[in-house]
């Protein structure tokens, strides 16, 4: 492979086709980390995972950084690098958790109060007279260039020049307020657990395969029909009472179906497929649910919030969010052709249990590692990278639509079947990584 | 005391079909009201208001049984081999119904994909006695890491 010159974007990413050395290089992969993943707002965690004073969270917020997100004494949740400003130790280990007191590092005892700043050193004293100043942020743990929650969910930037979270999100963020708003209280929180999916292939292959819809009818096919071929001897009344029933058959939907559900791009490399319609629509309307709704919004408000109904959410580039089944996946590359998924599920505030279960079954039956779903969509990202290998061809083409895009003010509409998700998010993908990633808009 | 070989002899015959593997004969040796469940978490006690990595009852057996044999399941291209080795089986409890629980260890050998991995669990198993054998009316798989990153897996453990 030739090498790519730095900040020759142009050269790998065109109107409508890829170089293949996005998904191979390792110099790329490394680009990437600092460009994108170090400048976009990166999601953290949801605040309920933290609800009380010391409770603390740990993830990475790209594939190497350590990040804690910890609650304060005065309810605060804060973001900071999890690193000990001595020795530059790894001070929380563990996943989860609560500390009581302050957080300290198990290797010479220096501790620190929950925003991160330095508390006490064993042995102060030996410091006196070293030019050493306690109060320099540099021997604190220190917080993230910017932390921001919107509804809950904490974001999170090592950039201190990107946009505010709202900016960024654009008008993606009506997905957000949709999955809130099917709570009849209005608020959503973490609840029954998570899986970790380990995927061998690039990272984009997975936000790209979100509103690809020209695959489930094929990767989804066995299945499908396994699915259908079973229910069909059994009783009607008992194949009715299957919440199975309702959720893999439409991954069999036809491309007409999933023209009609039509795929929108905002600034950001952000999309989502859906909205009037989607594979999620016909999902029966629990009738407690739906009393607590009435109650809560009145009968047409509820209406209008069940009818915004979209399939898979992008928030480019570390999270997709499934507002009508109340599930979340957290992407993290971990090299370049490997990275993690977490499937997150959310009860909604003030509904019955049954559409908690019905998000775990979803979870279960869909994005587990065992599940009946996620292995054949990774199965064509792992062969997607291996054949990419074949010097034959340098380019990977996402054609289907071109031409065809409606730029809007704020966002651009196509047909749920075009690649116009392909183009929403390499055009973010070049801009952050020509550091200006304020074009990355779609008026560009 | 109950005679364990007989509880012995089930396990094998299913770790036996598991191995080769053919699901139809597992499927066969489960009750009409059976369950298989590979828990995400450490004594997960709630399958249904907690996530899992498997939980199916006998209708998704079925499914999942019809879908890892389709000819379109790209996953399924690949070989599935495994190899269990069973040990430690131990009768946790004798129920008044005649239902027995019991304990074993199991290690299971995976090659799938150009790859063979491992995987360590405890499992409970509900055995209905039918006469001379047993019949399963639950599976729970007990991994020494549900809460790792998992890579796909195509075959009931």
């Amino acid at each position: 492979m030739q090498p790519i010159p730095d900040r020759n974007f142009d050269a790998l990413v065109k109107p409508t086709k890829l170089h293949r050395s996005l998904y191979t290089d390792p110099d790329i992969f490394d680009l990437e980390m600092s460009r994108i993943w170090g400048e976009a707002w990166i999601y953290i965690g949801h605040e309920s995972q933290v609800p009380n004073s010391g409770d603390y969270f740990t993830t990475h917020i790209n594939h190497n950084i350590p990040v804690v997100m910890i609650r304060d004494k005065d309810a605060t949740v804060h973001v900071l690098h999890n690193r000990c400003g001595h020795k530059g130790a790894k001070v929380v280990d563990k996943q989860s958790g609560n500390v009581r007191g302050a957080l300290r590092c198990a290797y010479h005892g220096w501790s620190y109060r929950f925003d991160g700043s330095l508390l006490k050193i064993p042995n102060e004293q030996g410091y006196e007279d070293t030019g050493f100043d306690a109060s320099d942020p540099c021997y604190s743990m220190q917080p993230l260039a910017q932390v921001a929650s919107y509804r809950g969910f904490v974001f999170a930037t090592l950039s201190n020049t990107i946009t505010d979270l709202v900016s960024w999100m654009g008008g993606a963020i009506a997905c957000f307020d949709n999955l809130c708003d099917r709570a009849p209280e209005g608020e959503v929180e973490v609840a029954g657990g998570v899986l970790r999916y380990e995927h061998d292939c690039n990272w984009k292959f997975i936000l790209e395969n979100l509103n690809d819809t020209m695959h489930p009818m094929v990767v989804h096919e066995s299945l499908v029909k396994a699915a259908e071929a079973y229910i069909a001897t059994l009783p009607p009344e008992a194949a009715e009472q299957r919440r199975e029933a309702e959720i893999i058959p439409p991954f069999g939907a036809s491309y007409e179906n999933f023209e009609d559900s039509g795929i929108t791009g905002f600034d950001y490399g952000h999309h989502y497929d859906g909205g009037k319609t989607s594979i999620h629509a016909n999902y029966t309307v629990d009738p407690d649910y739906h009393s607590a709704m009435v109650a809560a919004y009145g009968e047409a408000r509820s209406r209008e919030i069940y009818a915004f109904n979209t399939h898979n959410v992008l928030y480019y580039p570390s999270l997709t969010i499934k507002c009508a089944v109340q599930n979340i996946r957290v992407i993290r590359p971990i090299s370049v052709d490997r990275f993690v998924v977490e499937s997150w599920s959310f009860r909604l505030k003030g509904a019955p249990d049954s559409m908690l279960q019905r998000t775990l079954l979803y979870s279960r039956l869909i994005n587990s590692a065992m599940g009946m779903v996620g292995p054949d969509d990774l199965e064509v990202y792992r062969r997607a990278q291996q054949g990419l290998q074949c010097p034959t061809s340098e380019w990977v083409e996402f054609h289907r639509q071109y031409g065809k895009d409606r730029t809007l003010t704020d966002r651009v509409e196509g047909g749920g079947t075009s690649d116009l998700d392909m183009r929403t998010q390499y055009r973010a993908w070049k801009a952050y990584m020509e550091q200006t990633p304020h074009r990355g808009t779609n008026n560009d | 005391m109950t005679d364990l070989a007989a509880v012995e002899a089930l396990l094998y015959q299913e770790a036996s079909f598991l191995d080769r593997p053919d699901l139809d004969r597992w499927i066969a040796l489960y009750t009409e009201d059976a369950y298989y469940w590979i828990p995400a978490t450490e004594d997960q006690v709630d399958p249904i208001n907690h996530v899992s990595h498997i939980y199916d009852d006998r209708v998704m057996m079925e499914i999942r049984r019809r879908n890892f044999v389709h000819p379109r399941a790209a996953s399924k291209d690949s070989l599935t081999r495994c190899s269990h080795l069973i040990g430690n089986i131990t009768l946790k409890e004798q129920r008044a119904d005649g239902v027995l629980l019991i304990e074993s260890t199991q290690h299971v050998v995976v090659w799938y994909r150009d790859e063979q991995r491992l995987y360590a669990f405890n499992a409970l198993h509900e055995l209905k006695p039918t006469g001379s054998s047993f019949q399963i009316k639950s599976k729970r798989v007990n991994l020494i890491n549900p809460e790792a990153p998992q890579r796909s897996l195509v075959i009931y453990l």
